[in-house]
């Protein structure tokens, strides 16, 4: 109804050219009007960007410049929470420890999600419930639940200590380790593909058939087609995924205060769950240090916007799309 | 066809209009109205586990019933969730007009002006602020402002397992000295089986402060800088370090592994220091027997010891002092409310709700415990605004040294790096 509305000017007007001299004509007069209406109607999506996103960046850009305790006015310091960042070891550690959770966690998990999207992409029996099935861990992923399911999993003489006695490894609980913890988390994320899982079996059933065809006809096997034919073609659905994923994992967070906090405080044991987005909340609503906390946040968006970057002008030596289609 | 749309055109700006007036609505409705029919709400938030929670509600439906005209609305949450909650609550002018505090942030809280100053209250006559017992009608006082309300009394004490102890040969008594908890701990820990003389308390923050204060020294100094020297600190971490290497305190690992529990009630140690009504927890998280024992002395006499207490607080914007004091005045001086209560929030605070409740169980332990350390009791210092944090730091930092993560030494500099962020000195 709204959409018939405001398209059918346009499609009336179709030779505007002779009403531009008069731009006060009825005509004009009642599109304005129906502009006005569709701005209307986005207004509560415009007041949500600029309240809630648009407006808080902004300030937080400016509280990064200042000393702020949430409390007192904040005062401008300059550069100083950035000089302090890389002054401050526990910044250098989060920093490593986000590192190695993306740069362990995000191969592993594209790698477990085009694994089973090349499992599921043939038709079978049962093909559906096994698709849900994968799929249905990512859509409960970020919860705080799962995060503690995850915690009691692999805690002190739980399941999965239990399990290693078994085969004779008495190593504890993993979440108290602080040599485990980090990949109990990375274990966590892995589990989500199923989200990556799916844009793979999309990507996979454009692959054309014949091409598998031909090349088993000059008699390419399994990997070369593989190789050959299939990473090539999914290639702009990997740079997708590779894209959102490691997007996604830079800014973990639910999980790792999850898992981190069987303590009381989070960051796990020896600050081996340390992730830069716990300690950019704790420096913030705990040590109320709010200016530090912003800079620690733009600094993640640079961080982040930076390694796009890199990843977009790596594409074009990895990346194929296919020509005449709008891909791009 | 422009008279169909000149139609059309208003009715769509209408039907926009309408949405924009509907959220105005929705987000006006969301504020909140006013006080109808002369009834006051009042929200009230604390730190705590689910059983606090259940005790507080039946104490709250208490004061309802009392004073019908008030309503009060709750919110919990653990200890750390609660104070990010509240800042961030506090910071956009909604704190909660009642919450539970405590001596370590009446500073940190009141130098930002976040605390009602309850005087003029007592003054008015909402908020009695006698028959409280000794040492804690003082205790919410800063700086000539009354900021806290005690509603219970902690003091720091040896969670013990006295069966070890006793076949050490070894009775915890006042007086008792650190060499003979130290020797204590390490026969029971050299003896066969499993169990550990202690925990590893080296980043306990008020344990040290009580070591010391034995030595004329305190955590804290009274102008808001740490009384202690890096070399003081580098003997403490260094003499728990090497106990813990030796094998007398448990192992880093195990007592982050054995988390949620403390390792005295997960049976990995003999003693543990802590506040006195950690045993309630403690007792019954374990089927061991758990007792209250002194904290050791350096000279023979001298604990250190303090009371430390829960509070509760108003928030400085509250549209309802009046009825914040009638609150806090109930939940401190109804005897109803401290049977209901117990020793869950420590020793009750007042002379009517200590008499009306009958301690039994680890509650007749943690009465009998205040009462045998009543004669050692020091003035408390309030803590400096930032000393959360610093204790936060002192916990982590020590834990990563028994880990086996950093040295003694770096941890050190790093501790006093980061105390020293935090008090702003």
């Amino acid at each position: 109804m709204t959409r018939t509305q405001m398209t059918r000017p346009d499609v009336v007007e179709r030779p505007r050219t002779p009403h531009r001299r008069t731009p006060e004509g009825p005509r004009a007069a009642g599109r304005r009007r129906e502009t006005l209406a569709g701005y209307l109607f986005l207004t509560p999506w415009c007041v949500g960007v600029l309240l809630l996103t648009l407006g808080p960046m902004l300030v937080s850009l400016y509280l990064a410049f200042t000393d702020y305790n949430l409390f007192d006015t904040p005062r401008w310091i300059g550069l100083r929470n950035f000089r302090d960042m890389f002054a401050d070891d526990r910044w250098w550690h989060s920093v490593r420890v986000t590192l190695e959770y993306v740069l362990v966690g995000t191969p592993l998990k594209l790698a477990a999600a085009l694994g089973v999207a090349l499992l599921l992409v043939r038709p079978r029996r049962g093909q559906g419930f096994y698709r849900s099935a994968f799929y249905a861990p990512s859509l409960i992923g970020a919860s705080v639940s799962i995060g503690i399911v995850w915690r009691s999993v692999f805690q002190d003489d739980a399941v999965v200590d239990r399990a290693m006695r078994f085969v004779g490894w008495d190593a504890g609980g993993w979440v108290g380790d602080p040599d485990w913890s980090l990949p109990t988390l990375v274990t966590l994320t892995v589990w989500q593909f199923g989200a990556p899982m799916v844009i793979f079996l999309a990507g996979l059933k454009q692959v054309p058939r014949e091409l598998y065809e031909a090349a088993e006809v000059d008699g390419a096997g399994v990997w070369r087609r593989f190789r050959s034919i299939t990473l090539p073609m999914i290639s702009p659905v990997l740079f997708f995924n590779l894209l959102l994923e490691l997007i996604h994992s830079f800014q973990v967070f639910t999980s790792a205060v999850v898992l981190g906090g069987s303590g009381g405080g989070a960051g796990g044991p020896a600050d081996s769950l340390l992730v830069y987005t716990w300690y950019l909340y704790e420096q913030g609503f705990r040590n109320l240090r709010m200016g530090y906390a912003s800079a620690m946040a733009w600094m993640l968006m640079l961080g982040i916007g930076l390694l796009t970057a890199v990843l977009f002008r790596t594409q074009r030596g990895w990346v194929h799309y296919e020509e005449g289609t709008d891909a791009r | 066809m422009s008279v169909r749309r000149s139609v059309r055109g208003p009715r769509g700006l209408r039907a926009a209009g309408a949405a924009v007036a509907a959220l105005a609505l929705l987000a006006a409705g969301c504020g909140g109205g006013d006080p109808d029919g002369g009834t006051v709400t009042i929200r009230y938030s604390w730190w705590g586990a689910q059983d606090r929670a259940e005790l507080i509600r039946k104490t709250i439906a208490l004061f309802e019933k009392d004073h019908p005209h008030i309503k009060v609305k709750t919110d919990f949450a653990e200890y750390a969730d609660f104070w990010s909650k509240f800042n961030t609550q506090a910071a956009g002018g909604n704190a909660p007009d009642v919450f539970q505090n405590s001596v370590a942030f009446l500073r940190k809280y009141g130098e930002k002006n976040l605390l009602l100053d309850l005087n003029a209250q007592v003054e008015a006559g909402n908020l009695g602020m006698d028959d409280f017992r000794a040492g804690l009608d003082k205790a919410g006082e800063v700086d000539g402002r009354l900021l806290g309300v005690p509603v219970g009394g902690n003091t720091f004490a040896l969670v013990y397992n006295p069966e070890a102890f006793e076949r050490v040969g070894v009775t915890p008594a006042a007086g008792w000295t650190w060499d003979e908890f130290d020797a204590a701990v390490h026969k029971i820990s050299a003896a066969e089986g499993d169990l550990y003389g202690a925990s590893d308390n080296g980043g306990v923050m008020y344990l040290y402060d009580l070591y010391l204060r034995q030595n004329g020294k305190a955590f804290f100094t009274a102008d808001k800088k740490l009384g202690f020297t890096e070399a003081d600190l580098r003997q403490w971490w260094g003499a728990h370090y090497a106990d813990n290497k030796a094998g007398d305190l448990v192992p880093a690992k195990k007592s982050e592994q054995i988390k949620p529990k403390s390792s005295v009630s997960g049976d990995l140690s003999a003693a543990e220091f802590t506040w006195d009504n950690f045993i309630v927890r403690y007792a019954a998280e374990t089927d061991t027997e758990l007792a209250l024992a002194p904290v050791p002395t350096t000279d023979g006499t001298r604990t250190g010891q303090y009371i430390s207490s829960l509070m509760l607080s108003g928030s400085a914007r509250t549209q309802h002092p009046e009825e914040v004091a009638e609150f806090i005045d109930f939940m401190v001086h109804d005897p109803e409310v401290g049977k209901t209560m117990g020793y869950n929030r420590g020793v009750l605070p007042t002379n009517a709700q200590f008499d009306a409740y009958e301690p039994t169980g680890v509650d007749a332990q943690i009465a009998a415990y205040e009462k045998s350390v009543t004669g050692v009791i020091e003035p408390i210092t309030p803590h400096p605004a930032g000393a959360d944090v610093a204790e936060a730091a002192f916990l982590r930092i020590y834990a990563e040294v028994a880990l086996g993560k950093t040295s003694v030494d770096d941890a050190v500099t790093q501790f006093f790096s980061e105390a020293k962020t935090a008090l702003g000195s």
